[in-house]
């Protein structure tokens, strides 16, 4: 036989021999970076509290990964450093104020109900974080809410003052302090400026494309501005709608979460823009202050359906046939 | 693998190298029945094992020598000299024409009745540029085969489908074509969709194109020319064209080249997106072999069975338009009828998907077990060559 060792034994593999040279653990470690500017500028802002929830966060995360592995007999996957990365998501979802037990419950039913319930990394239908985030906020609203848990803060909070005080509330609010993340809001989220520096390096990096983060900003944009239109003393500016709340950390980092968004250029972009409205839609008339999380939720439950929208197969559909198709080949024989 | 890129481009490549000679020859007979036995004498032209499917052409041993093991998977020949056998003329009537460049090993599976000819002339993969010393340097054989090929598929019009930027003179009568030279147009289906804007799927023949290469021309010419059987391939190694006979080990032209090759590295015979990893350094080349390259260990990809994150890197990259990450996940957990709504089978098995996979996955790999056990589930009553026909045919060579 041919497979009686030789001297030197080689490798041998299946074909292609040759890789870009991406990693999973290139992918999340390059999106940690991305993150970490708003993540200073989150602790500059709101101080210790802040670095508290993340680290908390991230740490739960980690573990709770751990034991599901542990538990379900799998390989230990800590070394991607994708629970970290769903860790540090949630964190900055949540407002700097949030007691260690919400943080906890938050961050590992991200990571069991958001993802190691559906097989682990890559198969989760939602994007993870928003699914401790949704559990947190139904089930501990009060503890959620960022007015109400940070009063002793000078900052201002827009999305809610709009909601319960109207427009007049926020037309002093100026936009500079908005996009330098002088509000109130989920922690890491807010910090637009920084946040939009770590997006334009993942899109350098190719880890996100542009055609979800546009479209979310175009949905959100357009949708704001026909409000306006309809009513300019009830309803805020596009610009306002894009410096408050999550946004911006929607469009660059969840909404492009690979697993739960569609691929094709058409899918995404009606994915973006259907986030990108949902979002206004639900600021406008939702209970909820923010309606980034839920919109994009929502999205996530198109893609399945979005993914069917395919350009027509190489060599159009074809199916084996049971009866084979032999008589051309029996001629020659 | 930071040097590796997507061009095609040959650049100026030097005259055709002829191969050393090896002392002993392993020629790859999967495909084929042996019909000599160990002990055997051959002369360098003598036919040593008739093909399984119809259309592939017969082998013949390169040189001359005896045979000194067969198995399921090689012939072992020692060679003791280059005599060699009769030439055989070329019949003049055509039907037994074809059956006669079959018999001289031509692989004739598709030289259908058509209307045109389309000579390929891109490379096949980064780094294979074994078409260029050929169309330069000998003409005379590839416009001798590219008659005969007239003459069998009665074809009228012809295409040369070139990469821009590599060297391409028109034959006579013959329109040329250029293509992007980026990998992966030089594969078979996309030059045929670049001539003629249909796409033919794998292993399917266009209605009305014969498509050959500018090698499998130069072959059908120097039969056509010698009345000797195909026994070498021409094989890219380093940057070097050589003309190899094949069952030359893999080590042998290694060495030949002055590469050491250390424990844990891979030969690859081929290209690096398609080639097939050597299993030792004695396995010997065979007739479709372009190429010889070396990959150390340490930068080699190593594939994982890390899960598919839905990234869409590979979809974004894929010339069929497929999910290919999908694929292999259908493939992974042997949902393999579910890949056919997914469109299996318009895969051209080109390797992109996997270079860019952010996980690594051996993505074309399980497109092609799950192609595999497709075709094992809806033909199991046809007969197709499995296994168990090769076995037969293994027996069958062990017993004469
Ligand atoms: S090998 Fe991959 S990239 Fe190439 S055609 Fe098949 S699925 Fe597409
Ligand atoms: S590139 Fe790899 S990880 Fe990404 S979708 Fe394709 S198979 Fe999945």
């Amino acid at each position: 036989m041919i497979t009686k060792p030789l001297q030197p034994i080689l490798t041998v593999s299946v074909p292609p021999h040759a890789h870009c040279g991406r990693t999973i653990k290139g992918y999340m470690s390059e999106t940690l970076i991305a993150l970490l500017p708003a993540a200073i500028m989150a602790i500059v802002a709101f101080g210790m509290g802040a670095m508290r929830v993340v680290a908390l966060s991230c740490a739960v995360a980690v573990l709770t990964e751990a034991i599901c592995n542990k538990l379900t007999k799998r390989e230990q996957t800590l070394d991607d450093f994708s629970g970290l990365h769903t860790g540090l998501l949630f964190a900055f979802l949540l407002p700097a104020s949030a007691p260690w037990w919400l943080v906890t419950m938050g961050a590992a039913s991200s990571i069991i109900i958001g993802k190691m319930i559906f097989g682990g990394l890559g198969a989760n239908p939602l994007s993870s974080p928003l699914i401790g985030w949704a559990t947190c906020r139904i089930s501990w609203g009060d503890a959620m809410d960022t007015n109400t848990t940070m009063l002793m803060s000078e900052l201002p909070a827009p999305l809610q003052q709009l909601k319960y005080f109207g427009l007049d509330s926020v037309e002093t609010i100026d936009s500079i302090s908005l996009l330098l993340g002088k509000q109130l809001g989920g922690l890491g989220e807010v910090q637009i400026a920084a946040l939009l520096a770590g997006g334009v390096f993942l899109l350098i990096r190719r880890h996100i494309r542009w055609e979800i983060p546009v479209a979310f900003i175009v949905g959100v944009a357009v949708t704001a501005w026909i409000y306006q239109l309809i009513d300019p003393t009830a309803y805020a500016s596009p610009l306002f709608h894009l410096l408050t709340g999550g946004t911006i950390f929607g469009a660059l980092f969840l909404a492009t979460d690979p697993a739960s968004t569609p691929v094709g250029p058409i899918p995404t972009i009606l994915f973006g823009l259907m986030a990108g409205i949902m979002v206004i839609v639900i600021r406008v008339y939702g209970i909820y202050p923010d309606g980034v999380p839920f919109a994009i939720l929502l999205a996530n439950l198109f893609t399945p359906l979005l993914d069917r929208i395919r350009p027509k197969p190489f060599g159009g559909a074809y199916q084996l046939t049971q009866e084979p198709e032999d008589e051309a080949l029996c001629e020659k024989c | 693998m930071t040097t590796f890129n997507f061009s095609l481009l040959t650049g100026d490549t030097g005259p055709l190298v002829k191969g050393t000679e090896p002392d002993r020859l392993h020629i790859p007979i999967h495909a084929h029945t042996p019909i000599l036995a160990a002990g055997d004498q051959v002369l360098a032209g003598t036919k040593i094992a008739t093909a399984n499917q119809p259309g592939e052409g017969d082998l013949h041993a390169p040189m001359s020598g005896v045979i000194k093991a067969i198995t399921p998977d090689y012939m072992r020949i020692a060679v003791n000299g280059d005599e060699r056998a009769d030439a055989t003329k070329p019949p003049a009537d055509l039907g037994e024409l074809k059956q006669w460049l079959r018999e001289q090993g031509v692989n004739v599976g598709n030289l259908n009745q058509a209307s045109r000819l389309i000579i390929n002339a891109v490379p096949p993969e980064p780094g294979i540029t074994i078409y260029d010393p050929l169309l330069r340097d000998y003409r005379k054989t590839i416009e001798l085969g590219v008659e005969t090929i007239q003459r069998i598929a009665s074809t009228s019009k012809m295409n040369l489908v070139a990469a821009k930027g590599n060297r391409a003179n028109a034959f006579a009568n013959c329109t040329v074509m250029h293509v992007a030279p980026t990998y992966p147009n030089g594969l078979d289906q996309l030059v045929i969709k670049a001539v003629t804007k249909e796409e033919v799927l794998l292993g399917a023949h266009h209605k009305d194109a014969v498509l050959l290469s500018v090698r499998d021309l130069y072959f059908i010419g120097r039969v056509m020319e010698t009345g000797r059987p195909v026994t070498e391939t021409v094989m890219t190694i380093g940057t070097q064209n050589h003309l190899v006979r094949i069952g030359t080990p893999v080590g042998f032209l290694a060495g030949e080249a002055g590469a050491t090759v250390q424990p844990g590295d891979r030969l690859i015979l081929g290209g690096l997106m398609r080639g097939m990893a050597a299993l030792n350094l004695e396995q010997g080349v065979n007739k479709d072999t372009t190429g010889l390259q070396l990959v150390r260990d340490d930068e080699s990809i190593k594939a994982t069975d890390s899960p598919c994150l839905g990234c869409g890197e590979c979809e974004r990259h894929c010339p069929a338009r497929i999910m290919p990450g999908m694929l292999s996940r259908c493939s992974e957990f042997k949902f393999f009828e579910r890949a056919e709504k997914f469109h299996i089978h318009s895969c051209i098995e080109c390797g992109i998907c996997s270079y860019w996979c952010t996980s690594q996955r051996p993505i074309l790999h399980y497109i092609r077990l799950a192609k595999y056990e497709l075709a094992l589930l809806r033909t199991a009553t046809s007969n197709l060559p499995t296994d168990t026909q090769e076995e037969t045919g293994q027996q069958t060579g062990e017993s004469e």
